[in-house]
């Protein structure tokens, strides 16, 4: 029973950059644009709101800082990719094999050191106390050790739901993506739109990123972001990029990384640390077949 | 006047679409705006919608100067377009579609509701009933149509322009759409209508504008002119009838035997059988809608039968692909030019010879001859008379006539066996509709095979050596060129039944 609260919790925490970055891609395809640089929004978010962190010791301002830095580099895929339409794949590439490069050249340059870096000068954030819930013998532990962020980023996707689904100008916002020339043709600035949804991907990202180097641990690693943006567009696509529905799949993907953890322990850690990454695999295959069927029925 | 365009002048690149033309529209009036396929009329519809800048002129709307930057200025002037290829959201329902920029609200939020009840009401008042809750991609063309009108009139336009609205509707629909127009007028709406259909400007306008090469050639009104004084302004020349060429049909090159096909439980083709032979035009007259689409795509290999026999030069062709059965020799004019006719962005050449590439006259070694496909496409072009800009052109910027020109070009100069011709003379102007016929006959003289499908029946009884008629999936009646006659076939096409009228 205790075990089964630690695996859910487990799995809560590892949900969270997933489906930060989740729902920044499912705006991002909402509205017609296909994002592949998810992965370096998430690593320079992780990697600025560290050196925020050390410079002001301040872990607040250092989450804020790690959304403008993955707003930042979302930034040059609204401006290249679609402002001046380049592929999106050649700008998704680069852009991520660019952060991972500057990261590691900025982690030795900053602080000196290469591979990781980590301080007790750093600040983590801070975790969260229930004030009843904590009480409950086996049900504190699910919640337990739970940042902010956690519970944000169920908030994002309920209110990204709202706004999608309920408002008028949600409805304008998915229109570009359904077709772009007729919402051009009636009106709708769908430039802007697309660039604004590919910058509050950026911001998710880099949340997801703060929460990845200041919430379980607090440092530090090259590619730390691991493979978690192309997880997230794999989420999004499972979740068909309906916020709610992308809840359920990034939780998915949560259960098969504490799940990959948990084996470690039986099985090779070679093997486990597989799992996430074929369930992604599996999953788009799945998902892409069922599109392809439906397509033809 | 109410509304005034002096002097309205837009060129593209060499092209001068708009060649300092004006004109007027009264209120309450039907203007027919009529054509040659690339004289300018969408050009000129669009800047008047806001889509396309003028490159100089002006317009006046009740002898006020207008300012239309954009398609927003212009909704706001009161002015509203049906566009030849609709802009409609598949996936967003009818009301959805409806209400766009302009939405009811309730606390903030989209008050979807209340858009439902506006399409009912609105349905209401102008008579265009349609199920606010469908979602657009269920929708047949007519239905898509009144979504567009609705969305218009729900904009408050009192000014409507319809860019060739007839083209993509079945006879009945058109019907019901020209009544929609004459009623708008007598509610004080002002029309601009687009249409190559004669017969229509003489049943709905009471004025028409004739453009040709850009520039302005005339108005008339209509109870002043007839069909051949207008067509005689469109294309500069007159048109004289057809005189068909006698012809023995030869070898079978198509047998269709007892053809069934089912979608969803719903039986489209039940035991159709067809045949065409060598040298022969065979016509299948029908309404829309009654298996026609489901046949060709049965013919050509995009959808497998469920059973029954289809034998293309003696070779049974089920289980071929598309690309086996073209190269068997099936020429393919589709019905629908932008989904399986061309790619909008691929370039004239390109598309000249597409579906044709891997030929060894196209490529060799995988390698397209660039230098001779240059040619084979100006060729066509010129022959055909394609109006473009120039060879690099995507084949979405040519005007919708131009595009099906170079369509049908490209599969008529194909020497294939036999041709599935699909309406292939929709939207295309009456000078070029008669080349399209000739090249056609050409065809057939040639000792060629084809099976000409279209909805237009005067197009089917010109051609035609042989007529089926084409009803709920099967063939209701068969008539040689000397036999058919409209009536005749007409009452089969409404499904009456051979022997009981
Ligand atoms: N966006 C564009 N870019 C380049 N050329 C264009 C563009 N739009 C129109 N043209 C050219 O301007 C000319 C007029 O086109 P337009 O679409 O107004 O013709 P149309 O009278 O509507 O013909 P149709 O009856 O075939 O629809 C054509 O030669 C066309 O190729
Ligand atoms: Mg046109």
């Amino acid at each position: 029973m205790n075990m089964l609260a630690v695996i859910l919790n487990s799995t809560i925490r590892s949900t969270t950059p997933i489906l930060l970055a989740a729902l920044g891609s499912a705006i991002c395809s909402q509205v017609g644009v296909f994002n592949i640089a998810l992965e370096g929004q998430i690593l320079i978010g992780c990697f600025v709101s560290i050196v925020a962190n050390y410079f002001t010791g301040n872990v607040y301002l250092a989450v804020l800082c790690g959304m403008l830095g993955g707003a930042a580099v979302a930034s040059i895929v609204a401006i290249l990719q679609v402002k001046y339409k380049a592929a999106d794949m050649v700008i998704g590439t680069s852009v991520n094999l660019l952060t991972s490069g500057l990261t590691s050249v900025l982690l030795s340059t900053i602080f000196g050191v290469r591979g990781s870096f980590s301080s007790p000068e750093l600040i983590s954030l801070p975790k969260i106390k229930l004030p009843v819930i904590s009480e409950i013998p086996v049900v504190s532990r699910l919640f337990e050790q739970l940042t902010f962020i956690d519970y944000l980023s169920y908030i994002i996707a309920i209110l990204m739901f709202v706004y999608l689904y309920k408002t008028v100008s949600g409805f304008h916002t998915q229109s570009v993506g359904k077709n772009i020339e007729a919402a051009d043709s009636l009106g709708i600035k769908t430039l802007r739109t697309q660039i604004i949804a590919v910058l509050v991907s950026g911001a998710l990202c880099g949340l997801g990123g703060s929460v990845l180097s200041m919430g379980q641990v607090t440092l530090f690693t090259e590619d730390m972001s691991a493979g978690r943006g192309y997880m997230a567009m794999a989420s999004a696509s499972m979740g068909q990029a309906h916020p709610l529905f992308v809840i359920a799949s990034s939780l998915f993907f949560g259960i098969c990384q504490s799940a990959g953890v948990l084996l470690q322990n039986y099985v090779p850690s070679q093997l486990t640390q597989a799992i996430p990454y074929a369930a992604t695999v599996i999953a788009l295959s799945i998902f892409g077949w069922r599109a392809i069927r439906k397509k033809n029925a | 006047m109410f509304l005034e365009l002096k002097n309205i002048t837009k060129t593209f690149g060499k092209t001068v679409a708009n060649d300092n033309i004006s004109f007027g529209l009264n209120k309450g009036e039907i203007l027919a705006l009529i054509g040659e396929n690339g004289a300018g009329k969408s050009t000129i519809s669009k800047i008047l919608y806001g889509l396309n800048k003028p490159d100089s002129g002006e317009i006046f709307l009740d002898g006020k100067k207008l300012k239309i930057h954009s398609v927003l200025d212009a909704i706001d002037h009161g002015i509203g377009m049906v566009q030849q290829h609709f802009m409609l959201f598949e996936s967003y329902t009818v009301a959805e579609n409806i209400v766009y920029g302009k939405e009811p609200k309730k606390n903030g939020f989209f008050d979807r509701k209340r858009a439902a009840e506006i399409v009912r009401e609105l349905g209401d008042e102008y008579g265009l009933h349609i199920d606010p809750d469908l979602k657009v991609e269920d929708c047949s063309v007519g239905m898509r149509q009144r979504i567009e009108i609705l969305k218009v009139l729900y904009q408050n336009a009192d000014i409507i322009i319809f860019d060739e609205p007839t083209a993509v509707l079945v006879p009945q629909e058109i019907e019901e759409l020209l009544k929609t127009i004459k009623d708008l007028a007598k509610r004080g709406k002002s029309i601009i209508i687009i249409t190559h259909k004669l017969q229509e400007v003489m049943d709905v306008a009471d004025r028409t504008v004739v453009l040709r090469q850009g520039k302005f050639v005339g108005e008339r009104l209509i109870s002043e002119t007839d069909i051949k004084e207008l067509s005689y302004l469109m294309v500069g020349r007159g048109i004289p009838p057809r005189e068909v060429e006698k012809k023995e049909p030869g070898k079978l090159v198509l047998d269709v035997e007892d053809l069934r096909y089912k979608h969803e439980g719903v039986s489209i083709l039940n035991g159709l059988s067809i045949n065409v032979h060598e040298g022969e035009i065979v016509g299948i007259a029908g309404v829309s809608g009654n298996g026609q689409t489901e046949l060709i795509q049965c013919l050509t290999g995009l959808l497998k039968p469920d059973s029954g026999k289809v034998e293309l030069c003696g070779e049974d062709i089920s289980g071929k692909s598309v690309r086996e059965i073209r190269d068997l020799g099936c020429a393919h004019i589709p019905e629908d030019r932008y989904e399986f006719g061309c790619a909008r962005k691929a370039d004239l050449e390109e598309t000249s010879i597409m579906g044709y590439e891997h030929l060894p006259e196209f490529s060799s070694k995988g390698l397209l001859n660039e230098k001779h496909n240059q040619e084979f496409a100006l060729n066509l072009l010129d022959k055909y008379s394609v109006k473009y800009d120039h060879m690099g052109e995507p084949a979405g910027a040519l005007s919708g006539g131009n595009i099906q020109k170079l369509i049908v070009a490209r599969e008529i100069e194909h020497n294939s066996k036999f041709l599935i011709a699909a309406e292939p003379t929709r939207g295309v102007d009456i000078g070029a509709q008669e080349f399209i016929h000739d090249r056609l006959m050409d065809k057939r003289n040639r000792g060629d095979g084809v099976l000409l499908i279209s909805s237009e029946l005067s197009e089917v009884m010109s051609l035609s050596d042989r007529i089926y008629v084409i009803y709920d999936g099967q063939i209701r009646g068969e008539f040689t060129r000397a036999e058919a006659d409209t009536n005749k076939v007409g009452f089969l096409m409404m499904g009456g039944q051979n022997g009981q009228d």
